[in-house]
């Protein structure tokens, strides 16, 4: 935290003493909450005044931060990692009735034909890694990965699987994984948000801002979405004929006027609001800086892809390990288009999946090692992957072959990979059945995922809830009991 | 779904602070001492959806009944019988309850309180807000000169049995401030406040009441407190979802405000909005009403299934009307029964037949829409002739209907041949046609048959693709185009002229007559079909045919739904046909001939006179009514039995036999027999007033929301509400501000605060942050832009470039000029997808669903926005301008504009800070012009512009 030179002493004896003695709300209610679980375990308390402060769960920590980058739509794991050469046998042929029976399909209508992987597969590095064509730089980096080949979810539209994966619940008003980190474990830099959000690909996901909201958790831990383009953060400049040291003169004169507020009328929030300010101020000047991709090397932007000044995935990479640097909790990017459905060209996998796959290859790979050779990667866990899988069947609108190709909506196998913090390098963990349809074994469900992400977090995710309406909400949703943390991820 | 949310869990410790420790001596109350232990430790297994071994603590009968295990759960006055001691107590981890990876064990006392109660008899109580509300006696206090309004005993005698005091009153400034903001949205002016002061020293009581009187009379409390209403309706000026794009329906915005400044009783501002169509007489003001529940969002994205979306709308019809009447979580009960609360699955379907069959169907162009008159005059005339035109084309289809009905000479058609001009068409056994293959949009079925001499009308029957009703609804069909020719022996073809297409009934976005244009549009059923239908086809004159001639039938199908993605064929039929000569005069009779006249008359009149075209809410016919159906585990694919539509028998359903209609529905709300709606509104006035509910937890009144903290004075403010005060809005509010609660100080101590964080006991006055809107209003207001301009379409305030990054829809946000400019926060444009920034950092929800309570919060990105938002900047610039206009030194500019927050004289710390602010800046803007550098205002200017600017963003100016 940098304290300013002009900050007056009537204010900083009045912040350190009164933030004490008024100490907010949440403490208060806390406390009620806290009675309320007590034998639950694990409520924390948290200080108004200072809602970041860094804190430790109930076990050190694997991960201190993590970047989760979903593809929003769901690439295709049949054609990126989930090998299957049983299915390019049964390529072109009509699907068996058995596999259909009592499913649900978005589009999918009749008897669709199965469709083989539609890129060469090969095994990466040491450990042997399956990754197709498609992938190339990151295949270089397939030391790093632990591939969870076995992930499967129980929604099959675009919103209800997105909130599922970033919520543990298909519906809104629950907190996001980023709000539960940030909730849980504060932040690392005072003049940033601790939980950033960044999209590229044109649109914001599907399921809308629910899927980074904090739900019922106090909306401060809610995740910010920062443009990585223009100004990162709305009003984040000084107005016109405002500079520096006119708005620190005036955030003098309000923190004066508010602290004479909060000694005669007594409103913790008055507090808050003197805390919240100084905040803005230097998120004035510490996200600009943080955003800006100018300063970094050619080689950096040579390595990523980056072009300042740009929306793109790649940018958004980069923003995110300058992000990670800076104490940033939790970094969250979503990257728009992967529905391969075969509706349109843009999206096809014989068309728009090779550039889509080629915006974010060599990005992620750049991420990697740009982390690893900082020491970063150790400690920060890095997530790849969309909300549901996509099925070995050719998508056929109305039971119609299309004129593009294209898979439909599978929750019932899907892909994602991790790296960093705890994992386990150099791992496939689970499998598929012969055709890749559903996972088979050692199946991970997203309530499990939350599960070992917590962990790596330093969270036992049973006892890491809040209570609402006398339940204990918890990322790992409680209404699915039997979650577990998957050992066999983690380093 | 259930509204979870953080503040509840105040109430937790506020309620048990309230309730106290109960005495193990006096009585068990099972609301207050069993059910919330039954609620947190039982009921997610042993609940309404899952009664784990058979055993559910929701419903009395199966909670005093046995389980699977054939072991009494309780019985009543024998604690060592019931299994339920048993099990809490047991220390075998197989045996013990809660399992021990579901939940820690009973405390102690909690164990101790159900033995006392089952001891006692177990006496079973419905959850309090179940049981109609009654007014108790106000209670006796100590302190009897305190009270201003009756009920303000029941706060009084809450905080004496808890040893408190209740704070000093305000002072005039802090209760002006407070009341003309809470009432208006808007602070007071300085004469307001210099008016007030001098009134208050001649008779107190008199001028607080003038106060109030005034405030509720004036035009901007109804603006204020619509922004509650359209927070619950989800109101927006979008469609919503991926496309968004704009929906007209701000003349019902408008109607709010004014329905609202009128006060308007809520029964029937209930009613109207939720069955105003089918009120008898409905005026034009009625129909408009009813887009309360057309604020549901329009899925217009390519490939999206209109009856999915419908739907999802329905569904989203159900849940809004109970949380914003009932304050339940009805939304639980779609896929299950509800969790805690008593309402079984059925439940949920039965209501959602209230909203099934309404017209209205996710269709691209909002259909139905009602023509609202551009001027008010015009409003009554219109909605005549639209009333008219509708009567006059239903009578003029159902006539033929019934002709259909009487005619004894219909053959089936058996066609020689059919085809289709893509896919196949397969002519079965009695002229049933069915197709297969691609069938495109735009196919074309050419039948041929033998021509019939005399032939005056076709009948065409549509028949569903597959007879289980419990799978429909399915694909639509529609005839866009129909043409007869007559083909003679030798090849000539004639044109055999049609005059009318009798539908069996009326329904959707399509006339039959349609069928005769060369447009998309035409008769069947759209944009989805559930069974059978038919229509008759009626030639201008008998077919002349000769020996040996044919009748060819040209079948068009352009009509595309599922937002463009589906083609809708017929692909089951047959046709008949009639000689009967009945047909022919009929059309020839001059009163049919004068009715379609007169309906070409009104429709010409209808589109003279300038209107609005607003989605409302229409009912289909009866024979169009849709079949609701209990959707299994709350799927819309997987149907199970079809339902009436009702209320939950739980609530005291009206005792007048017959079906049920949406309007003795929305009569059922307001009724004397339903125990939530005036709770809910007094709560709501009550925590729009005072920053927090009696019940916290607005949306959610059930077993799993808070409990009132003040159960006796809710309900005798509901009771009272509903009856003397006939619901009106404003006489309740009136009586709230003029109370001794009220019109206590917010001043407080830190202990004070300790012991009552959330003020539930209201041992100080309310201190409130300004909402979204009132942020914006209050800020223009003090610099003196705000225009009083009212209603109209949405307006466009400065925001960033860049903000609405409408992908597909086209529209772009084009800041507003002169006044629209700087109207108030409710006529701001709401788009779902890209909300007014300067609204969301403020806790102003996107208006995708139904709001009941915004959940204020505190973060450094809103104090960005009031230090930099341009829009801000330029009403900081205003004030600046504004207090330097009347002159006078830069200290008494700055008192003059502190005052303007402040109203009395402002702190010493306020101006001393804002002084020396000014000093600094001026001095620097003077070194930076005398070192040559160069800007718009004079360093005087750009100084007070800061001080503005800071005084805007001071706590004081912030709240209220």
């Amino acid at each position: 935290m940098i304290e300013h030179p002009l900050l007056n002493p009537t204010r900083r004896h009045f912040l350190r003493d009164c933030s004490l003695g008024l100490a907010g709300l949440w403490l208060a209610g806390q406390g009620g909450a806290h009675a309320a679980s007590a034998a639950a375990g694990g409520v924390l308390k948290k200080d108004a005044a200072h809602p970041w402060r860094p804190e430790t769960g109930h076990f050190p920590a694997r991960a201190k931060r993590v970047i989760y980058l979903h593809m929003a739509g769901s690439p295709s794991q049949l054609d990126l990692f989930d090998y299957k050469p049983e299915l390019e046998k049964l390529d072109g042929k009509d699907c068996p009735q058995s596999v259909l029976a009592g499913k649900q399909f978005a589009f999918i209508q009749g008897v669709p034909k199965m469709l083989g992987t539609q890129f060469p597969f090969k095994q990466h590095g040491q450990s042997g890694q399956w990754i197709s064509d498609r992938l190339p730089h990151l295949a270089g980096c397939a030391d790093e990965l632990c591939v969870v080949r076995s992930m499967y979810t129980d929604q099959f539209n675009h919103g209800p699987a997105q909130l599922l994966m970033h919520t543990g619940s298909q519906s809104p008003g629950h907190a996001s994984f980023g709000a539960w980190s940030t909730y849980g474990l504060g932040s690392e830099n005072d003049n940033l948000p601790g939980f950033i959000v960044l999209t590229s690909g044109g649109k914001n996901p599907d399921a809308g801002k629910s899927v980074w909201g904090s739900g019922y958790l106090p909306s401060v831990y809610q995740g910010v979405q920062c443009r990585s383009a223009g100004e990162p953060v709305l009003f984040l400049q000084d107005p016109p004929g405002v500079d520096r040291a006119a708005r620190r003169r005036s955030l003098d004169a309000l923190a004066e006027i508010n602290a004479a507020t909060a000694s005669t009328v007594g409103d913790p929030e008055t507090v808050t609001r003197m805390a919240q300010y100084e905040m803005a101020f230097r998120m004035q000047l510490h996200a600009a800086e943080a955003f800006d991709l100018t300063k970094e090397p050619a080689e950096v932007h040579e390595l990523y892809g980056t072009q300042p000044g740009k929306e793109s995935f790649a940018n958004n990479c980069l923003l995110a390990r300058r992000l990670a640097e800076r104490g940033v909790r939790f970094i969250q990017l979503f990257d728009w288009g992967w529905d391969s459905h075969g509706a349109g060209q843009s999206e096809a996998l014989n068309h728009g999946f090779k550039g889509k796959c080629e915006s974010v290859d060599k990005a992620c790979a750049a991420l990697l090692t740009d982390l690893r050779r900082r020491g970063l990667l150790e400690d920060t866990l890095v997530i790849w992957g969309g909300e549901f899988g996509r099925t070995p069947m050719r998508e056929n609108r109305q039971g119609q072959e299309m004129a593009f190709i294209g898979r439909d909506h599978n929750p019932g196998a899907f892909t994602l990979w991790m790296a960093g913090g705890g994992v386990k390098a150099g791992t496939s963990y689970g499998a598929t059945d012969e055709i890749g349809y559903q996972a088979a074994v050692d199946k991970v469900s997203v309530a499990d995922f939350h599960a070992t992400t917590l962990a790596l977090l330093g969270f036992d995710h049973m006892k890491f809830n809040y209570p609402i309406n006398g339940v204990p909400m918890r990322l790992s949703n409680v209404t699915k009991p039997g979650s577990k943390v998957v050992r066999g991820l983690m380093a | 779904m259930p509204a979870v949310n953080r503040k509840s869990i105040l109430t937790l410790s506020v309620a048990s602070l309230l309730a106290g420790a109960a005495d193990a001596r006096s009585a068990m109350e099972f609301n207050r001492d069993i059910r919330p232990i039954l609620t947190s430790h039982c009921t997610s297994c042993h609940g309404g959806v899952k009664s784990a071994g058979g055993v559910s603590f929701v419903y009395r009968e199966k909670a005093l009944g046995k389980g699977k295990s054939g072991a009494a759960i309780i019985v009543p006055g024998k604690p060592e019988e019931s299994e339920i001691m048993a099990r809490v107590v047991s220390k075998d981890p197989e045996e013990v309850m809660p399992k021990p990876e579901h939940g820690p064990p009973l405390k102690p006392a909690e164990i101790e309180r159900l033995r006392q109660w089952i001891a006692e008899g177990a006496v079973w109580s419905e959850h309090w807000s179940l049981v109609p509300p009654v007014a108790a006696a106000v209670p006796e206090v100590q302190d009897k000169t305190w009270s201003r309004v009756d009920w303000d005993a029941f706060i009084k005698a809450r905080l004496e049995a808890g040893g408190l005091n209740p704070s000093p009153e305000a002072g005039a400034a802090e209760w002006l401030r407070r009341v003309s903001l809470d009432l208006t949205g808007l602070p007071p002016s300085l004469e307001d406040f210099q008016a007030w002061q001098k009134a208050l020293a001649a008779d107190p009581r008199a001028a607080r009441e003038a106060v109030v009187d005034r405030l509720l009379a004036s035009p901007a409390y109804g603006e204020r407190w619509a922004t509650v209403w359209l927070d619950l309706a989800r109101y927006a000026d979008t469609y919503g979802y991926e496309k968004d794009p704009h929906r007209d329906i701000w003349p019902w915005r408008d109607w709010v405000i004014r329905a609202l400044n009128a006060d308007m009783p809520f029964d029937q501002f209930t009613i109207k909005q939720l069955a105003g169509d089918e009120l008898p007489d409905a005026t034009s003001d009625d129909l408009l009403a009813t887009a309360f529940h057309r604020n549901t969002q329009n899925n217009t994205e390519g490939g999206t299934n209109d009856e999915e979306f419908r739907a999802v709308a329905i569904v989203d019809r159900v849940n809004t009307t109970w949380t914003t009447w009932q304050a339940t979580t009805f939304g639980c009960v779609q896929c299950h029964a509800h969790p805690y609360d008593p309402y079984p699955h059925a439940d949920y379907y039965k209501f959602m037949s209230f909203f099934d069959s309404s017209e209205d169907a996710d269709l691209d162009n909002d259909f139905p829409r009602f023509p609202v008159a551009a001027k008010m005059e015009d409003g009554g005339p219109l909605a005549a002739l639209w009333k008219e035109s509708r009567e006059l084309r239903r009578a003029l289809n159902d006539e033929g209907a019934a002709m259909a009905g009487k005619d004894a000479s219909w053959q089936i058609l058996k066609p020689l041949s059919a085809k289709a001009s893509g896919g196949t068409l397969t002519i079965g056994d009695g002229g049933r046609v069915t197709a297969g293959g691609t069938l495109p949009v735009g196919v074309v079925h050419t039948l041929e048959a033998a021509a019939v001499p005399g032939l005056t009308a076709l009948r065409l029957r549509i028949f569903p693709d597959k007879d289980d009703p419990l799978s429909w609804p399915e694909r639509a069909s529609v005839l866009s185009h129909l043409t007869l020719s007559s083909v003679a022996a030798d090849g000539r073809r004639e044109e055999v002229k049609i005059k009318e297409v009798i539908a069996d009934y009326l329904a959707g976005p399509f006339d039959p007559q349609e069928s005769l244009d060369g447009g998309p549009g035409g008769f069947g059923s759209y944009p989805a079909q559930s069974g059978g239908r038919w229509c008759v086809v009626v030639l201008e004159k008998p077919l002349a045919a000769a020996e040996g001639g044919k009748l060819e039938i040209a079948m068009k199908q352009g009509a595309v739904s599922n937002a463009n993605q589906q083609a809708c064929t017929l692909r089951n039929f047959t046709w008949e046909t009639s000689t009967s000569p009945a047909w022919t005069s009929w059309l020839a009779a001059p009163e049919r001939a004068e009715k379609w006249a007169r309906l070409g008359e009104v429709k010409a009149a209808i589109s003279r006179m300038p209107a609005t075209s607003v989605p409302v809410m229409l009912e289909r016919s009866a024979p169009a009514a849709r079949d609701t159906r209990v959707w299994v585990r709350g799927n819309r694919l997987t149907k199970s039995d079809a339902v009436q539509p009702g209320v939950p028998e739980r609530l005291s359903p009206p005792e007048t036999p017959g079906r049920m209609s949406r309007l003795d529905m929305a009569r059922w709300l307001v009724g004397g027999r339903n125990p939530l709606t005036s709770r809910v509104l007094a709560n709501r006035l009550w925590a729009e007033m005072f920053g927090r509910g009696i019940v916290e937890t607005l949306e959610d009144f059930g077993s799993s929301g808070a409990l009132p903290t003040h159960p006796e004075l809710l309900d005798f403010l509901a009771v009272r509400l509903a009856g003397a005060q006939g619901w009106s809005m404003k006489k309740h509010l009136r009586e709230i501000a003029l109370s001794a609660t009220y019109a206590q100080t917010c001043r407080t101590t830190a202990e004070a605060v300790a012991r009552d964080p959330g003020n539930a006991l209201l041992a100080r006055g309310p201190r409130q942050r300004l909402s979204a809107e009132m942020m914006r209003d209050h800020a223009l207001k003090v610099s003196g832009l705000l225009s009083g301009k009212m209603g109209g379409p949405p307006v466009y305030p400065p925001q960033p470039a860049g903000v609405w990054n409408s992908v597909y829809s086209g529209e772009s946000w084009k800041t507003s000029e002169g006044e629209d400019r700087y109207r108030r926060g409710v006529y701001t444009y709401v788009k779902r997808t890209s909300g007014y920034p300067g609204f969301l950092s403020f806790d102003a929800p996107a208006r995708d669903l139904c709001s009941a309570r915004r959940l204020p919060t505190n973060t450094p990105l809103q104090a960005l926005v009031t230090l930099n938002d341009p829009a801000y900047l330029e009403m900081a610039a205003a004030l600046a301008e504004r207090v330097e206009k009347d002159g006078g030194t830069p200290l008494e500019q700055i008192t003059r504009a502190c005052r303007l927050i402040t109203l009395g004289d402002p702190p010493a710390e306020l101006t001393g800070a804002l002084s020396r602010l000014y000093v600094a800046t001026l001095e620097d803007a003077r070194a930076r012009q005398a070192a040559g550098g160069k800007s718009d205002t004079t360093p005087e200017r750009a100084a007070m512009i800061l001080v503005a600017n800071t005084l805007l963003n001071t706590d004081l100016a912030l709240n209220r």
